[in-house]
């Protein structure tokens, strides 16, 4: 069990920067994912971490050691591979046990420890059969048990559930979950699932071209992302940017929407209203009923608990979240409104997002 | 449209055939020659046209071969000893040598992968003399070291170039997972590499063989009388004043035998080795 830290991080390919200065501090025990778009450098990140590859620049420390230097096997890290990444010639024992193999211990231990990882994967009636042989599902468990029989103070797990159907990685999802519960064992999980990213993590690392864009709780990145990159890239359907301005009506400062205006709490009223700005707002904040700005449902997409609808609005659209099976059809008119409490403004230019 | 791209693929797939065809013809005509003018007797196979009466049809040549089977015994032996030495010693050297070459960062890979087919690009002819100088100063002359020394020299470059595209195509993954695990290179290597690529190096090792096996030119300058292989035995059935070609015939496909056997027997491993070399490249 230890710490990771990594200290202004970078890695060339050739001319190619993929990570740029990557600052990341992940507590002992704590389970943190890597996310963002293919291309991000979230993998080469991990690699790094692994010791797959070598930082160009920067410092990796685990449990407080510098190990820039040491081969992975030295790091005491175990990692989980996409593909799986099994021997196809070995056997699921052998898979599991290569590593302690590889470190002389006697075939007894080894075969205890084994047993005892299968058992806990449920893998103990397939032991002796091939990779090939197996499901996909036991097949990533094998990946899993391969790793956890080590006992390592780090697990790696590099985008794990992308082969799996949607079913299985549900399912895979949650055993990984328990799995962090009972071994507490420091965890850096890549993957470009926003939703297995904060279903599974106790902080999450945004990552965007090379560097960490926010790292913080699933809560934290959720509610306040700190910019429209980060903003668009959590939640699902993802939210809605509206281009509007700020102006005062009626005494009270509100940002309009051409027919929609949403009531804001700004302090410097002045300096925001000249930059052209837009009001982000996930689609559980968007209420469809009798109050609002007049709008034509476009679209209706039942998920079973919710409905997304999205209303054609201002040349664009925008989606909203209902509760349960809605019986809405398309072109039927109604009217939209946001809730005040959870609506987020950027500046359009930067794409920041402005505290208010 | 529809009917048009059909039509297309239609033929696309004539041509392949068509050129398939031709191939199989030019390759398979020459075999058939040497196995029907194999069993004919000298008469009717010099006859224009050639006798294909029943008649002309004996096994006579076979039992000439047979009867001088000391020479032709010794050749197949002295083939078989230096195709066997050369493909064991091309494999054991050339297939870690073209891991290193795929997978490690090895300095200068490049220049040695240009030299390495470079090699390629001489012929023999260009070398023979010089190569015959050093060797009978070195007094390797007539000997089965000097046949595999050479085979070597060619067959070497072969096997590492064939099997780096093999090793290149195994997915790098199983060797991060092995480098995790505590492997060494030499132990993913060992451990893992070669298990996994027992199709392709089988291919590679039948491959070598047969280059061995029907080697001529250079058995020819080499070698006198002791060292000699297959190949020349079998020439020397045309003699200074008549060419025995039923004789030679015969002798020549006792010599193709065995590695037509080997290619029979293992078409599936070999077929599978090279498949797997380019579905996964």
């Amino acid at each position: 069990m230890a710490d990771v830290e990594l200290q202004a991080v970078a890695k060339t390919f050739g001319k190619v920067a993929v990570c740029k200065g990557v600052d990341l501090r992940v507590e002992d025990g704590e389970f943190v994912t890597l996310l963002g778009p293919s291309g991000c450098g979230k993998t080469t990140t991990l690699n790094l971490i692994a010791g797959l590859e070598d930082a160009t620049e920067g410092d990796i420390r685990i449990g407080g050691q510098r190990v820039n230097h040491l081969t992975p096997f030295e790091r005491d890290v175990a990692m989980v591979f996409q593909n799986y990444a099994l021997y196809p010639h070995m056997t699921v024992a052998e898979n599991i046990g290569f590593t302690l193999r590889l470190r002389r211990m006697g075939r007894t231990e080894i075969a205890r420890r084994v047993s005892a990882v299968a058992e806990s994967l449920e893998l103990g009636p397939v032991l002796e059969r091939l990779p090939a042989q197996l499901s996909g599902g036991q097949q990533q468990r094998v990946a899993l048990g391969r790793a956890i029989v080590r006992e390592p103070r780090v697990f790696l797990f590099d985008e794990p559930f992308s082969n799996l159907d949607a079913g299985l990685r549900l399912k895979m999802r949650a055993e990984v979950k328990e799995l962090h519960q009972r071994l507490r064992v420091t965890s850096i999980f890549v993957t470009h699932d926003q939703e297995e990213a904060l279903s599974l993590s106790d902080r999450i690392a945004v990552m965007r071209d090379g560097r960490i864009e926010q790292y913080g709780t699933p809560a934290d990145i959720y509610t306040r992302p700190v910019s429209r990159y980060v903003a668009r890239f959590i939640g699902s359907p993802p939210l809605d940017f509206l281009p509007g301005k700020i102006a005062t009506e009626e005494q009270r400062t509100v940002f309009r929407m051409g027919a929609l205006a949403v009531p804001i709490d700004v302090r410097t009223v002045g300096e925001l209203g000249n930059s052209p700005l837009e009001l982000g707002v996930r689609p559980e904040h968007v209420i469809l009923g009798a109050e609002g700005a007049p709008v034509t449902v476009r679209l209706v997409q039942p998920v079973g608990p919710a409905t997304f609808v999205t209303v054609a609005w201002e040349g664009g659209s925008v989606v909203a979240r209902v509760p349960g099976m809605a019986s809405l059809v398309p072109g039927a008119r109604l009217h939209v409104s946001v809730d005040p409490r959870h609506v987020m403004l950027f500046d359009a230019a930067s794409g920041r997002r402005l505290s208010i | 449209m529809a009917g048009r791209s059909r039509v297309g693929a239609w033929l696309a797939r004539s041509t392949v055939i068509i050129g398939l065809a031709v191939f199989t013809f030019l390759a398979v005509v020459p075999l058939l020659w040497m196995l029907l003018s194999s069993f004919m007797q000298q008469q009717a196979l010099t006859a224009t046209p050639p006798d294909f009466a029943p008649a002309s049809f004996t096994l006579d040549n076979y039992v000439q071969v047979f009867s001088s089977a000391a020479a032709l015994g010794r050749g197949f032996l002295n083939s078989f000893i230096v195709a066997l030495f050369t493909t064991a010693v091309a494999l054991a050297i050339g297939a870690p040598a073209a891991y290193a070459l795929a997978r490690l960062s090895v300095p200068g890979a490049n220049p040695i992968l240009m030299m390495i087919l470079a090699t390629q690009m001489f012929p023999g002819i260009v070398i023979v003399i010089p190569l015959f100088i050093v060797m009978s100063r070195l007094d390797l002359i007539d000997t089965q070291l000097v046949l595999i020394i050479v085979y070597l020299s060619f067959n070497l470059p072969i096997v590492i170039w064939i099997l780096r595209g093999f090793f290149l195509a195994i997915p790098p993954g199983l060797e991060r997972a092995a480098a995790v695990d505590g492997a060494t290179v030499a132990q993913v290597f060992r451990l893992i590499v070669l298990p996994i690529s027992v199709a392709p190096l089988f291919a590679t090792a039948v491959f070598a063989f047969i280059e061995s096996w029907n080697e001529f030119f250079f058995a020819l300058i080499l070698t006198r009388q002791s060292a000699q292989t297959a190949p020349l035995v079998i020439s020397q059935f045309a003699g200074q004043y008549q060419t025995v070609f039923g004789q030679m015939m015969a002798a020549a496909t006792l010599a193709i035998a065995p590695v037509v056997l080997l290619a029979v027997i293992f078409r599936n491993r070999i077929m599978q080795g090279f498949a797997d070399g380019m579905v996964k490249g």
